[in-house]
């Protein structure tokens, strides 16, 4: 008889204590309302949302989404109703889930983040901050990702305006993860997510154009698997705070690489979209 | 606003028949109870096209037909996803996420106008055996191709009583020689209390500059099924925008949760012409 593995929460820091370490990656989940309706969501370890701005954003023109093999690129633009709309209108409608919700902030300028994270600061049903400094789909959305000391700087600039766990999303383009990971962790970082997508480009071979208008956009599903993992291996080694793993996730075995090499939780993305009970079956294939 | 997926569910089915219609054109046929069940004319489900990484997304199509525990659905082998469809053989798995997207809105009073273009046959089917339903049995659908071969069978439009169907083929070879937009002067003669059509979406910007040039009255209910390169279907991933109309300025709508059906005239013509074709491999 074996003796069942239970899921054990993972303490964040700052008061924030995921109640396991399967969670809902940026951009692939909404604001948890279309996924409530389709899952047991509360299950899950965490809801990171859809990457929230000062002012509402439309998005980038389609099309937004190109399949490649094992894969798929998107370049949405960071679709988003506004930091106002979701402090006002979506938050409450988080009261009474058990699943911690967290914001997942992108902007600009430092003032644009430290705006957000201002406004969420009396929220009580958001959970967490993740500052998303590694959107490759909008002009300067990797300013931030790709500087270790515009980084640190931004991440020191909300860490001073609010008590909240904050996460920092890394972007894996860049020549060296580790050293914007010990840049983020030195002004303040609670925790570490890593990674946003890879840049990619696909080529419509009938035109020679490329399909997504902007010419390149994010990749991700489990393509991208073993760079993510390389990446998070990198980060862990270069950080003491906790690292969350995400990227290419389709299945426990393939979560359990990133626990493997030290992040203390995942994030499933990509892998929702084709099975929408893709995180409940991590979470049960991790924790039988 | 949040979509409604109150009755989308998972549901691992049965192929029953991949059967040809001709000219490219195929039937899949599959045991799938729920969607059978719950979906609702100009709905879709989300297909999995073999178990692999590669293709990765679901494909959507809409549901042409149900059948007790049985649907339909209409299909061409264009590209990775629906050529492994094709290949399905009787009693191999099939992979539903469903039913999906807002509908069509279905009238009690004819003369209803269903204008199909190629592959856009695929919801008609359905629309019609619930119109029917309605009682309005006054339903004329003009059918266009490119060549004869591709026009969805007149008889597959309806069961057991066959609509009238007008057809129209590019090359001549069967009906009107020339487009299907041809057929509408016509057919909004008889003053159609709704207007339902689905094609690629530069038909159907056709169908609407040719209403709006004839100087008809519009019908009251003027609704399209438009197709956009989706991710998920279900209202998160956000891939699948088109343009709409909203106070005057142009928006993103979902094709997935505010669509695939939508008024006509709420969408934003102009930019939907401007934007590349699809990408299909």
């Amino acid at each position: 008889m074996s003796a069942q593995r239970l899921s054990s929460p993972v303490v964040l820091g700052r008061g924030l204590t995921l109640p396991n370490p399967v969670g809902l990656a940026s951009g692939t989940a909404g604001y948890g309302f279309e996924l409530e309706q389709l899952i047991g969501i509360d299950r899950l370890g965490a809801l990171f949302t859809k990457g929230t701005t000062v002012a509402p954003r439309g998005g980038n023109p389609p099309p937004r989404v190109a399949e490649t093999g094992g894969g798929m690129l998107n370049s949405i633009g960071l679709q988003n109703p506004g930091i106002d709309v979701v402090a006002r209108d979506y938050a409450p409608r988080w009261r009474g889930w058990t699943i911690p919700v967290i914001v997942n902030l992108a902007g600009g300028s430092v003032e644009e983040y430290v705006h957000c994270a201002h406004v969420l600061e009396p929220v009580p049903e958001v959970a967490g901050i993740e500052l998303n400094i590694s959107c490759p789909n909008i002009a300067g959305g990797l300013d931030f990702g790709r500087d270790p000391v515009a980084a640190g700087r931004l991440v020191a600039a909300v860490r001073a305006v609010t008590e909240r766990c904050v996460i920092v999303k890394l972007s894996p383009n860049v020549t060296d993860i580790a050293v914007v990971a010990r840049a983020v962790e030195d002004a303040g970082a609670d925790a570490i997510s890593a990674v946003n997508t890879y840049i990619g480009r696909k080529i419509h071979r009938a035109t020679g154009r490329s399909v997504l208008p902007l010419g390149t956009g994010g990749l991700s599903g489990p393509a991208i698997q073993p760079l993510a993992l390389a990446a998070v291996a990198a980060v862990c080694e270069a950080v003491r705070i906790p690292v969350i793993g995400v990227g290419g996730i389709t299945d426990a075995a393939s979560a359990g690489d990133f626990l493997t090499v030290g992040a203390s939780a995942v994030q499933v993305g990509t892998a929702t979209f084709v099975n929408p009970e893709t995180a409940l079956e991590v979470l049960g294939g991790l924790y039988p | 606003m949040t979509a409604d997926l109150g009755r989308a569910a998972l549901e691992k089915g049965e192929t029953l028949v991949v059967a040809s219609l001709g000219g490219g054109l195929l039937e899949l046929v599959a045991r799938l109870p729920h969607l059978a069940a719950t979906a609702t004319p100009g709905s879709f489900a989300q297909l999995r096209c073999g178990a692999g990484t590669t293709p990765l997304l679901r494909r959507p199509f809409s549901v042409a037909w149900t059948q007790d525990d049985t649907c339909g659905f209409v299909f061409e082998a264009v590209g990775a996803g629906t050529r492994l469809l094709s290949g399905l053989q009787p009693g191999d798995p099939v992979d539903s996420l469903g039913p999906l997207g807002h509908g069509f809105t279905v009238v009690d009073r004819g003369p209803v106008v269903c204008v199909s273009g190629g592959l856009g046959c695929a919801p008609f089917p359905f629309l019609i055996e619930a119109l029917r339903r309605h009682g309005v049995d006054d339903i004329v659908v003009l059918n266009g191709a490119r060549t004869a071969v591709r026009l969805f069978p007149a008889e597959r439009f309806g069961r057991p009583a066959v609509p009238v169907v007008a057809e129209a083929t590019e090359d001549g070879t069967r009906g009107h020689h020339g487009r299907v937009t041809d057929l509408l002067a016509t057919a909004l003669a008889s003053r159609p209390a709704a207007l339902y059509a689905c094609g690629p979406n530069s038909m159907l910007d056709a169908v609407m500059r040719t209403l709006l040039a004839s100087g008809a009255e519009l019908p009251p209910v003027l609704e399209a099924s438009l197709e956009a390169p989706m991710g998920c279907g279900f209202g998160t991933c956000l891939g699948c925008a088109l343009p709409a109309l909203e106070d005057g300025g142009r928006v993103w709508r979902l094709c997935c949760t505010d669509g695939p059906v939508m008024p006509m005239h709420e969408v934003d013509w102009a930019e939907l012409r401007a934007l590349p074709g699809p990408d299909v491999a």
